[in-house]
């Protein structure tokens, strides 16, 4: 360095020409080559001041395009806020007290003992008088409005509104804001206004980043220099010197290269800025700005959103030591982690906490009380600002793919979602309770789940589950863990059975025996049944009801793997699935929210719509971008999905599937099918009611054997949640064309209901079988006789 | 159907300027009126200038005349009621009036959300295939009318307009074969058969 310096002087020496040897020459070549000498020298400084200018001028003028752009582009940026769907609230509607609780409370409602401010409701035993709020809802604006409800057992018996109130017969409540985001970027933001910012925390950031602030014009030169010394000194660099302003440039354009011309750069917009906006204004977007840690690929920006991140709690409400901690997060929001490196975390904080004190910002009895506590980090940090982050992240992915990016950039959109409030939360209790409830009963202890819950008619997607924590969603399995379904495929297989009319029916005889198949990797695969055995010859519906492997891929090979493959794309789902044999008992990856979409497809009785979770989007000036409309899909063979459905309310009634009702506690007429997958890795179950079609699935991360049967685990996980909700009968009507029949199944002949072992089962026109029972044989004969006798013999 | 006195109308229309779909609505309303002379010309050139662009009332025209009108006429006798409940039948009304006005949109919007309360209601479904049809969404107007069919009575006037949605929609879809036969079952739609036996 010394040696460098030198040589640096020797030069300049010899460009200014100041040295006592020259000044002999100098007198020596007389005046003329003195003024020619200086002329030169000013030319040079002339030519150097023309390329500042002309250089240096663009730039500076370029770097206060950028930096104004940023600002400009993030201080007013508004997030977009998401809603729940609207609750209905009308005469008949089924819905239980801890429900409408859970609703109201969701949507913010105070319950209280005078109900005369919009927002507030009190209850009465069975009796709800509330006060809705004004609300601009996705078809126009609604005042507010009191009304008063009764409910009965399980649904509202009474609504009443105030005289005059045009929504008599309905009331929608005003729904629950669920998150704010910012639908183009994978970040999330809190943002807080100055106003509402602690003063201990804008006094503290001061004292411990930037004691000059209020005075500077956004660049201390002194610090500048003594950081730079330090660094020299050091030989690396050790003190930023940045004021406050240069640290909020630095976060606009973050990258981690700390070359000089960065921090030139960064200088000269920090004086820009200064120039262009006040301090309150600089401090505020710093406030929201400042890089505060990282969860997932979701980077945490600002002080609002730290706050919750860190300790699920608003700004607001944070204690000193808590602010502390934050504020000396700000110098390294990694490096202080306090999940990671709490011990760090915590001596930085007591560091800040004496800076507090040495500032006289705190009394030294109140930091020493700070200090004696608790980091009070909370573990499990709730995720995109959002209770419901999965499905929060189904509305980013779908209004990145359904809407233009244009629309999308707008400033503080409306979204209005698809998500019930009181189901997403017996959803998650359902799967973080169901999953305790399985460690007891001895399965491991690290199991995850996933969880799909959606209308069946409108595939609007109710509640969506990601991960055993509620809250938590850096891995949101409901969309993205591709598993292995195993059973859960074996509908499809028997559906395109159905489909051929000509051979088959749910009485035709399949055969469940060992089957030998080489693979296409020259492999033989030799499928064998759950129990090990083989049950020989059986009616389809017997061989779907309890889930045989071997008949199954009998069945299979006949319909064809590559029509089943076609099926799967059919009823909604185009992930890659394997032309392989083994793909007829499940080996093919799929997503929860995939399987949810096929099996709504048959829930609704043949009529496919995509599963949903946006149902517009507005400005906020209540102008409606886009809505989602409703659309029907209708697939073919409807008649052959009303014959499968029928089935699979037998997998519940008696098959695999048999303990739900139990569970349930009712016994109620649900369709389902249990999935497991080789050596216990997979656990799924699919079932749907008349309203309601749910996919869980419950295994383990790294897909190690978890010891888990459909039956076992993901079915009580499924039965959990519906303990909670209404369950309605499926609608067993069937579509033209297709009628119920008594049957006698083992014999697979017509009966008669009086004969033993009759059964109704339905039959698509054409299929029900030939033959009839000796039993039924015996009544016509006796029949044709009576009737003989009617006509001739005559009634006395 | 009423249709006042057209020049009113007409004078009317045009002091609302820009409110075109309400011109073009008065307009069908006094399309087949026999009082038109007087102003003839100026619809003739209103016309040529809306021909092609706009093709709702035209639609909705059809919804009444094809489907609406002649089902009822076939039901005299046959009648087959769904059971609604006050918050469908508050919905319902709301999109009968949003449809009167025009604004097929906002009445479908209605129909969406007493479709969330009763999702299989045959009469709803057979509405929205209605609205659908004056949309001229005719694939989804095809979609609905089978549904509320397949959920519907099969019997009575519902069923003969959902026969009737139908075949418009498939003549619309150039499926001319598929049109007579679903105007055929429209008209078996009055056959009182217990279905079954």
């Amino acid at each position: 360095m010394i040696s460098k310096a030198k040589t640096r002087v020797k030069k300049t020496r010899a460009k200014k020409g100041g040295t006592s040897r020259r000044n002999k020459q100098r007198k020596k070549t007389g005046k003329t080559k003195k003024s020619g000498l200086l002329r030169r020298l000013f030319r040079i400084l002339m030519l150097l001041l023309g390329l500042g200018i002309g250089l240096g001028v663009p730039w500076v003028v370029w770097l206060d395009v950028q930096v104004r752009g940023e600002f400009d582009g993030r201080k007013w940026d508004l997030p977009s806020r998401v809603y729940a769907r609207p609750l209905s609230l009308y005469e008949g509607k089924a819905i239980s007290q801890n429900s409408l609780l859970a609703e109201l409370k969701a949507a913010g409602y105070r319950r209280t003992s005078v109900t005369d401010t919009p927002g507030s409701f009190s209850v009465n035993g069975n009796r709800f008088d509330i006060n809705r709020r004004a609300f601009v809802f996705d078809d126009g604006a609604k005042p507010a409005v009191r009304f008063q409800l009764q409910l009965g057992a399980d649904s509202i018996q009474v609504l009443r509104g105030d005289p005059g109130v045009n929504d008599q017969g309905l009331v929608r409540l005003d729904p629950a804001e669920i998150a704010s985001i910012y639908p183009l970027h994978d970040e999330d933001r809190t943002l807080i206004a100055l106003q509402d910012v602690p003063e201990l925390l804008v006094t503290g950031l001061q004292a411990v980043e930037d004691r000059q602030f209020k005075h500077h014009n956004g660049i201390v030169v002194r610090s500048i220099a003594r950081a730079l010394v330090a660094n020299i000194r050091a030989g690396r660099t050790v003190q930023g010197g940045s004021t406050l302003t240069q640290q909020l440039v630095k976060n606009y354009f973050l990258s981690s290269n700390r070359t000089v011309v960065r921090k030139v750069n960064e200088a000269i917009m920090a004086v820009l800025l200064e120039w262009h906006y006040d301090k309150a204004e600089i401090l505020e977007a710093y406030l929201n700005e400042i890089f505060m840690g990282q969860q997932g690929k979701h980077a945490i920006h600002g002080f609002g959103r730290a706050s919750e991140f860190y300790f699920d709690r608003p700004l607001a409400d944070l204690a000193d030591e808590q602010i502390a901690l934050l504020v000396g997060m700000v110098r390294g929001a990694s490096l202080y982690n306090p999940r990671r490196n709490p011990q760090r975390a915590l001596q930085r904080r007591n560091q800040v906490l004496d800076i507090f004190a040495g500032t006289g910002l705190m009394s030294s009895a109140r930091v020493a009380t700070a200090k004696s506590r608790p980091l009070g980090v909370v573990d499990k940090p709730r995720s995109g600002g959002s209770r419901y982050p999965a499905f929060v992240d189904m509305v980013r992915r779908q209004l990145k793919r359904d809407y233009r990016s244009s629309d999308l950039s707008s400033e503080g959109l409306r979204i209005f979602t698809t998500l019930a409030p009181a189901e997403q939360e017996y959803a998650q209790q359902a799967v973080a309770g169901g999953l305790d409830k399985l460690r007891q009963r001895g399965l491991p202890a690290d199991l995850q789940a996933a969880l799909v819950l959606a209308d069946v008619a409108s595939g609007e997607v109710r509640a969506l589950v990601g991960d055993r924590v509620a809250g938590r969603n850096y891995f949101n399995r409901a969309l993205d863990a591709r598993r292995q379904i195993g059973s859960v495929i074996k509908p499809l297989v028997y559906l395109l059975a159905l489909e051929h009319v000509d051979d088959y029916s749910l009485l035709t005889p399949v055969t469940d025996e060992p089957v030998s198949l080489r693979q296409p990797d020259g492999s033989v695969w030799s499928p064998a049944n759950y129990d090990r055995k083989s049950h020989g010859e059986m009616p389809l519906l017997e061989a779907l009801v309890h889930s045989y492997n071997q008949a199954t891929v009998q069945v299979g090979l006949k319909v064809g793997v590559a029509n089943l493959i076609r099926k799967i794309r059919q009823l909604g789902v185009n992930a890659k699935v394997p032309a392989v044999p083994a793909t007829l008992l499940g080996a093919v990856e799929l997503t929860p929210i995939e399987v949810a979409q096929m099996y709504q497809s048959l829930a609704a009785g043949g009529y496919s719509v995509p599963l949903r979770s946006v149902i517009a989007v507005q400005t906020p000036q209540g102008v409606l971008l886009t809505r989602y409309p409703l659309r029907l899909m209708p697939l073919e063979h409807r008649e052959a999905v009303a014959v499968l459905n029928f089935a699979m309310t037998r997998v519940v009634a008696r098959g695999t599937a048999r303990e739900l009702p139990g569970l349930l506690g009712e016994d109620v007429l649900i369709a389902g099918k249990t999935g497991t997958t080789n050596e216990r890795r997979d656990s799924w179950f699919v079932g749907y009611t008349r309203e309601r079609v749910a996919v869980t699935w419950v295994g383990r991360d790294d897909n190690k054997p978890a010891g888990v049967t459909g039956s076992n685990a993901a079915m009580r996980v499924w039965a959990e949640l519906f303990r909670q909700l209404p369950v309605s009968n499926i609608d067993l009507r069937m579509p033209d064309g297709v009628n119920f029949v008594w049957v006698d199944v083992q014999k697979n002949a017509l009966t008669d209901p009086s004969c033993t072992a009759a059964v109704q089962i339905p039959f698509i026109d054409g299929t029900e079988p030939s033959s009839t029972t000796a039993c039924l044989d015996r009544l016509e004969k006796r029949n044709r006789r009576s009737l003989w006798r009617k006509w001739f013999e005559g009634d006395d | 159907m009423i249709s006042p006195d057209i020049s009113a109308r007409v004078a009317q229309a045009s002091l609302s300027t820009g409110s075109r779909s309400h011109l073009l609505r008065s307009l069908r309303c006094s399309w087949r009126n026999t009082r038109v002379g007087a102003v003839g010309l100026l619809i003739v050139v209103l016309l040529a200038g809306c021909s092609g662009s706009t093709r709702g009332p035209i639609e909705s025209q059809e919804v009444t005349t094809r489907v609406r009108a002649p089902a009822s006429q076939d039901s005299a006798g046959v009648q087959v009621y769904s059971l609604q409940n006050p918050a469908v039948k508050q919905l319902t009304a709301q999109a009968e009036g949003a449809e009167r006005t025009g604004d097929i949109d906002k009445a479908t919007g209605y129909l969406e959300r007493a479709l969330r309360i009763q999702p299989q209601d045959p009469q709803l479904l057979q509405h929205m295939a209605e609205l659908k049809l004056q949309k001229s969404d005719y694939q989804q107007a095809l979609n609905f009318a089978v549904r509320s069919y397949d959920t519907g009575p099969r019997v009575g006037e519902i069923c003969s307009r959902n026969w009737r949605t139908i075949s418009v929609a498939r003549e619309h879809l150039r499926d001319t074969r598929g049109a007579d036969e679903a105007e055929a079952r429209a008209k078996q739609c009055m056959n009182t058969r217990p279905k079954g036996f």
